[in-house]
């Protein structure tokens, strides 16, 4: 088709929606998705929220001073999960054990044995914030 | 069938997701230049601050009891307002955002679903997924919804959720409340009602259609309907753009130069032009104003505003700014401590129905919006404030906001730390 045609002495432009080539069209052109790496981290955005560590690196937390977690609250709390709690007045990560008995959390570091496992009960001034899903830590 | 959810003493349970060692402990937050209070946690209700309470006059109360004082953080707010209302989308596809943290959910078609466990799931979903407390109403009208969700903050054992639609159980509800706090029911209807001794909202419903009508008028017979049950207030779940936009706030300290009030109101007419940008509009007139401190009887007084009508709508940052700064040295005299200002543009058109006039120059137009557009691309990609205009200062206004929380959830350097033990 010409992209212009004469009617009656009059001319006519039709408009193209985009480029016209001869040739094979590309098998591509209508796959526009591209990897999204917040898609991918933010599985839902109204329940997710930022952490940064702060303090000593970690070694069997996978977590170093100045990395950044993403702790989604929309992911119910599992046996075995790392979750940011809320105890004596400060945040810290844990890893969460549930058992018959109630949750015990433990903590991120064998290395150091400072820090002793935290049997839980309803009493107790202490919240599990959310559950982490993802560290991010430059390389 | 129509939902309300309120959020239950908004900004302060935002504050609270982020420090839950305040849980329990009373809130409140101050309003813009920690003025007087906004917001307050159940347990500062209880101790006697009263809404609008001036800083000054409660210090004392705030001293005495330890309450958790806060600047107003409006970056967290919108953000969690937004987090709500993304919630309330995943339980109905139209929701009609009525004010930062209020919500009407339609539920019109839902026929089969049980509307009290209904209400209740959504004021978990919301506690569970944002950390914020929701008051859930449902009945037959928006009007009627409201005070569902109210019954929810006077009764816990509801768990956040109130289904109210048995015509026995809302006469029960409306002889207790009282008819002020209908929503709809003006501050100057409330004298009229009074004389006439309507004082619940039962007693309003008594009254008859022609005596609502005559006296309150349409708004009023609307507000009548509804809590007889009968749907009389539309659903807007899209948003109409505004029809004037309005920047102004109160300084820390009384302004008596020219040079610094002009600085001001350009930060006012640059935060007004990007709010008038983003809903695409056009604006036709701006409003300077400023005027001295109304409290203190010691010093002279003054207040006064310029109007300038633009020669072409537009919604260039160059030319609004211009305006302002110009009406702003107008205004300006010497000899006064100026307390407040503000922006307003008015007679905004959509940008996409505008015709310019005749005489408009187009290149100097076209040039306008490329730079205007340059501008909006440089904030948006480095933050709001990279580039700024010569006059508008360092960029900030300012505002005395002594007890603002970090930026928790907007700014990268502001989330939350946690220690790993």
């Amino acid at each position: 088709m010409q992209p212009q045609q004469i009617l009656d002495g009059q001319s006519l432009e039709f408009a193209f929606m985009g480029d016209i080539k001869a040739g094979f069209p590309s098998p591509a052109e209508d796959i526009r998705e591209r990897l999204d790496l917040v898609r991918m981290l933010v599985r839902h955005s109204a329940s997710t929220f930022f952490f940064r560590i702060d303090g000593v690196s970690m070694v069997d937390a996978d977590m170093d001073e100045g990395d950044i977690i993403i702790v989604d609250r929309a992911v119910a709390p599992y046996n075995g999960c790392k979750a940011v709690c809320f105890i004596d007045g400060e945040y810290t990560v844990k890893r969460v054990e549930i058992g018959t008995e109630g949750a015990v959390l433990l903590p991120c570091n064998e290395q150091n044995h400072r820090y002793k496992p935290i049997p839980v009960g309803p009493e107790d001034d202490f919240l599990i914030w959310g559950v982490v899903t993802w560290i991010v830590k430059k390389a | 069938m129509y939902a309300l959810a309120d959020c239950n003493n908004f900004f302060a349970s935002c504050e609270r997701v982020f420090r839950p060692d305040l849980n329990g402990r009373p809130v409140i937050v101050l309003s813009n230049n920690d003025g007087c209070t906004i917001a307050r946690s159940n347990e500062a209700k209880a101790l006697g601050i009263k809404m609008g309470d001036p800083y000054f006059k409660i210090r004392e109360i705030v001293e005495r009891n330890g309450v958790a004082v806060f600047s107003s953080n409006f970056a967290l707010y919108g953000d969690m307002s937004r987090r709500v209302q993304e919630v309330l989308r995943a339980f109905s596809p139209s929701v009609e955002q009525y004010s930062i943290d209020e919500a009407f959910l339609d539920l019109n078609g839902m026929d089969d679903v049980d509307f009290d466990a209904f209400a209740k799931e959504i004021s978990r979903a919301c506690r569970r997924l944002t950390g914020i407390p929701v008051s859930v109403g449902v009945a037959p009208t928006k009007t009627l919804a409201k005070i569902a969700s109210k019954l929810c903050k006077q009764y816990p054992k509801l768990r956040g959720g109130c289904y109210m639609h048995r015509p026995q159980d809302i006469a029960k509800v409306l002889r207790k409340f009282p008819v002020e706090d209908v929503w709809g029911i003006g501050r100057k209807s409330v004298r009229r009602l009074s004389q006439m001794n309507v004082r619940t909202a039962w007693d309003y419903t008594q009254l008859s259609e022609v005596v609502v009508r005559r006296t309150f008028a349409l708004p009023g017979l609307r507000t009548w309907q509804e809590l007889k049950g009968i749907p009389s207030i539309g659903f807007e779940d899209v948003i109409e753009p505004k029809h004037s936009i309005c920047v102004s706030r109160s300084f820390a300290h009384e302004i008596t130069e020219s040079a610094m009030l002009a600085e001001q109101v350009a930060n006012f007419a640059v935060a007004a032009v990007d709010k008038l940008r983003k809903q695409g509009s056009l604006a036709l007139e701006i409003v300077v104003f400023a005027m001295t401190n109304r409290f203190r009887e010691d010093v002279p007084q003054t207040s006064s505003g310029i109007c300038t009508v633009l020669p072409e709508a537009t919604s260039d940052h160059r030319l609004i700014v211009l305006a302002a700064v110009d009406a702003c040295r107008r205004l300006f005299r010497y000899g006064f401590g100026y307390k407040k200002a503000g922006v307003v543009i008015t007679r905004l058109v959509q940008a996409s129905n505008y015709t310019p006039s005749l005489f408009a120059d187009a290149d100097a137009a076209g040039r306008e919006a490329r730079l205007s557009g340059a501008i909006d691309s440089i904030n948006r990609s480095f933050g709001p404030g990279s580039i700024l205009f010569g006059v508008q200062g360092d960029g900030h206004i300012a505002m005395a906001r002594e007890h603002q929380s970090p930026h928790y959830t907007t700014l990268w350097e502001d989330i939350p730390k946690v220690k790993v033990k």
